[in-house]
């Protein structure tokens, strides 16, 4: 197992390589640069930009750029923000705090109630209660994310901003509070966000459940089982369950990449000051180091989280744990 | 030695309470004290260093806090006093310019730190009249012979700027800048990391000299301000200012959200579009509103034509001054002004702004009014002859030519789209393609790869702080660059094409005259003949801008009688108070 783990992670080194390399060949593909609004600026001269280009090391050619970023890189310098003049890890570290609170709570609420939800709907086909989760998933499946976003808002300020807040991280008056209640605070202010984006991944989640479930539950062992007399519920959640999961714990992986990754549209609408915010600010305003030190984070990550993906899947699944051995 | 110590001790207190002398600013202005003003912005600042600073989401936040010698009037002219109580400009009969400004005693730093002539020069010396130190630059120092003056220091409270030139700026330019803290920066400087400091990693080392310290930043959530204690204004009943206890910025990246944040009463002032006014109007008696409407801002957009476009056909048709008063003409403002603005913005027929001290009004009175039947005549004027709805030139082009702006910008793509619209009942056929403002900029002051835009410049009350667009040799004077600035951007061919038109050469003139036009009236004329050399000749076309808007709580009391794009709601902060 764990020679396992080490051949991956060499394996991950080209890759994120490759992926360093190609996301950097296309930003300097991209017109323009960061200095674009300078010159554009009538308070700033010809002289001046041509100093800052300089400066700012955008006088030198994409392949020099991209190895002066890589061995800054190695010797673990991500480089300095242009918009904000400090480091890039410092930048990003500020906004990671809020990142994980969004999608942890999302995470927690979109499987914490898909999940139980999909069991349930699986055993009850057909039902009342299944039809009924069916359709309140595909509602929130279809409607926009910044849509949601802006009805919730507008609900929260008919409603006086006493049932939810009008967005934001944190109450007006927060710095007097309590401990205890700056703790509620934040969570008061998460719930709209995490409802807005557990919605949509919650109907995902619930269907794939139910339909894992269900075929499982046709296969002939469960039947065996049965008839043998075991105890229903040890047929459901000790067999066909384990075995029905298998393709949520890959998702799994590929949610752990998605944790920093932020939700731009949802961020934005709740003035959530997660990562999501920064990456568009970057993009726009072609601010290289920072969005390069984005991509690598999120590249990392996805490595990371399939790895976890296939532990995880060894843990559940005999059948992964005898090919990986 | 004990006693000794003792003694010196109270000998250096008595002097510090004698350095306590302050020369107040009196403010005429009986309010109340407390509170704390809620306001939004959509970004919080990226750093805090005024040197580095470039987007107003920063710049707002560090003119609370940082202090100039000199302030801006509410109609936006440098004539009030800040940190230095009096200021004169003097041109010496040996042709000099003395700038001299006379600190108030007894300043200090929020730190409790004294501001003193020292801060003053060392701002200047080390930071702002060095390139390297600054975003901006220097230019706005350079007097017509490229110059930085040089600083006297006369007296432990006066200071002067000496132009060997006659220099007209100096207030706006030496007055506007901020003064920084010797004693906190100097180390960054010294450790060649200036540029790093009062980042976003190092807020509280800000000092402040302004009205409000900075007391908390959290990105993305809120930027908190709180009164400062030293700060050197008094009102009428002899209470220290500012009035406010805080100000509490609530960062909304989403518009809606922040005019539902208004709504709910989270915030206190409130800048709605042109879109929501009427709404907002419509409330405000119900929700203990003030809406409030200015002059036209201050930026403008404009449609341009490069003189020297690859194709010499359509630079002919450019450089022809009657085609572009056609092109005049065929711009419907009014409807432009309903469309986009609901009727909230002002149509301009000159570079300046009418919210300006320095417009000149007679622009209006060359009547660019929208009338295509005007327009067809300037084309027939020009040598155009239309043949079958198509419009041909003299020497039987058809005239058709590519419009681009930057995509995304919809008050430019509208414009975009009416232009093509009524050029196309001229006859003249237009390819409007917006593009990415990135590739826009670069086809711009790189490659010269374009026929004709539309796009927009940050205007200010004073014109000639565009001189980089205006001059012949001026890095954005870019519909008629020059080969010796851009040379990538000529051939051969087209450097022997290059032309400068008289009135072009007179601008360029006038440009490098307003620097030393001291007098008030001297300047004034030149200013006036370059609005009406740019509006005749219709140069850079221009269109319409947005009123500036305005609503707040009523509990509010701002103190600028009429709020103006020159000088906001907030102006003059200090004396703004709120009822509990």
């Amino acid at each position: 197992m764990l020679k396992y783990i080490l051949r991956r992670i060499i394996l991950s080194i080209p890759v994120l390589l490759g992926v360093s390399i190609v996301s950097f060949m296309i930003i300097s593909l991209a017109p323009g640069d960061f200095l674009d609004s300078y010159r554009l600026n009538p308070a700033v001269n010809a002289e001046q930009v041509k100093l800052l280009e300089k400066n700012f090391g955008l006088d030198k050619s994409p392949v020099v750029q991209y190895l002066l970023w890589l061995r800054n890189m190695l010797r673990g310098e991500w480089g300095q923000s242009f918009t904000y003049q400090i480091p890039v890890w410092d930048l990003i570290w500020r906004r990671v705090g809020a990142t994980l609170l969004l999608s942890i709570t999302t995470f927690i609420f979109t499987w914490g109630i898909g999940i139980p939800l999909g069991i349930y709907a699986a055993l009850h086909q057909y039902s009342l209660g299944d039809q009924i989760a069916a359709v309140v998933g595909f509602i929130g499946l279809s409607i926009p994310n910044f849509f949601f976003a802006l009805l919730f808002l507008f609900f929260a300020a008919k409603t006086g901003g006493k049932i939810f807040p009008v967005g934001g991280y944190i109450s007006l008056d927060y710095d007097s509070f309590p401990a205890w209640k700056k703790f509620l605070d934040i969570v008061w202010h998460v719930l709209g966000p995490m409802i807005t984006l557990g919605t949509s991944g919650l109907a995902g989640t619930m269907r794939i459940m139910r339909g894992q479930l269900l075929d499982e539950l046709k296969q002939d062992y469960v039947e065996f089982a049965r008839a043998k007399g075991m105890p229903e519920n040890v047929v459901i959640y000790k067999h066909a369950l384990r075995n029905a999961i298998n393709p949520i714990i890959t998702a799994l992986g590929f949610s752990i990449s998605g944790l920093l990754g932020g939700a731009v549209l949802t961020e934005n609408v709740f003035g959530w000051p997660g990562m999501g915010q920064l990456i568009i600010e970057a993009l726009l305003q072609q601010d290289i180091f920072v969005i390069m030190a984005d991509i690598m984070l999120v590249s990392v990550l996805l490595v990371v989280g399939n790895l976890i993906a296939d532990i995880l899947l060894a843990a559940v699944d005999p059948r992964v744990r005898l090919r990986l051995g | 030695m004990k006693k000794f110590l003792v003694l010196l001790l109270v000998f250096v207190s008595a002097l510090a309470v004698f350095a306590e002398e302050v020369d107040w600013a009196i403010e005429d202005v009986a309010g109340k004290p407390g509170g704390t003003l809620f306001l939004d912005t959509t970004s919080g600042p990226k750093t805090m260093n005024p040197a580095w600073a470039q987007e107003t989401s920063s710049t707002e936040i560090i003119r609370w806090v940082l202090d100039t010698l000199v302030h801006s009037s509410n109609k936006g002219l440098a004539e009030l006093p800040g940190l230095a109580k009096e200021f004169s400009a003097e041109v010496r009969e040996d042709g000099k310019t003395v700038y001299t400004y006379v600190l108030r005693k007894g300043l200090k730093w929020s730190d409790g730190m004294p501001l003193t002539i020292d801060d003053v020069i060392w701002s200047f010396e080390k930071i702002w009249f060095d390139a390297n130190m600054t975003a901006n630059g220097n230019g706005a120092y350079l007097d017509s012979n490229n110059e930085l003056p040089t600083i006297v220091k006369v007296d432990d409270y006066t200071v002067q700027f000496v132009y060997n030139t006659k220099f007209r700026r100096g207030h706006e330019s030496i007055g506007w800048t901020e003064i920084l803290p010797k004693h906190v920066l100097e180390p960054y400087y010294e450790e060649g990391r200036f540029q790093e400091a009062w980042s976003l990693a190092e807020l509280d080392k800000v000092v402040a000299s302004g009205p409000f310290v900075l007391k908390e930043y959290k990105e993305g959530v809120r930027v908190v301000l709180e009164k400062n204690p030293y700060y050197y204004r008094k009102d009428k009943n002899g209470v220290q200012l500012p009035y406010l206890d805080q100000i509490i910025y609530i960062i909304v990246k989403d518009l809606n959200t922040g005019r539902l944040k208004f709504e709910a009463g989270e915030t206190d002032i409130y800048a709605p579009t042109a879109e929501e006014f009427p709404e907002i109007r419509a409330m405000a008696e119900e929700k203990g509103w003030v809406v409030r409407q200015g002059g036209p801002n201050l930026g403008s957009n404009f449609v341009t034509f490069n003189f020297n476009a690859k194709d010499p056909v359509k630079r002919k048709w450019f450089r022809n001054e009657h085609f572009r008063r056609a092109v005049a003409y065929a711009i419907d403002k009014q409807t432009l002004i309903d469309v986009l603005y609901n009727g909230l913005g002002a149509p301009l027929y000159g570079p300046v702004s009418p919210s300006s001290g320095y417009y000149n009004p007679e622009v209006e009175n060359l009547g660019f009014r929208y009338s295509l039947a005007r327009a067809k005549k300037e084309l027939r004027d020009g040598g155009f002859v239309l043949k079958g709805g198509k419009l041909y030139d003299a020497d039987g082009n058809q005239v058709k030519f590519e419009l681009t702006t930057n995509a995304g910008n919809n008050v430019r793509e509208e414009i975009g789209n009416i232009l093509k619209e009524n050029l196309s009942k001229l006859g003249i056929e237009v390819n409007f393609a917006p593009m990415q403002f990135n590739a826009l900029v670069g086809k711009l002051v790189s490659t010269g790869d374009w026929e004709a835009i539309i796009i927009g410049l940050t205007g200010s009350v004073d014109p000639a702080s565009g001189w980089n667009v205006w001059r012949l040799d001026g890095g954005l004077h870019f519909w008629n660059y020059s080969p010796e600035i851009k040379p990538d951007m000529f051939t051969e061919e087209m450097k022997a094409d290059y032309w400068v038109p008289d009135f072009e050469k007179r601008i360029d003139e006038i440009m490098r005259l307003q620097v030393s036009a001291v007098d008030k009236d001297e300047l004034r004329k030149l200013l006036d003949e370059f609005q009406m050399l740019v509006a005749e000749n219709q140069i850079v076309v221009y269109t319409v801008a947005q009123n500036y808007l305005v609503a707040y709580k009523n509990i509010v009391h701002v103190y600028n009688p009429e709020p103006n794009p020159a000088a906001g709601v907030l102006w003059s902060g200090w004396n703004i108070w709120k009822d509990q």
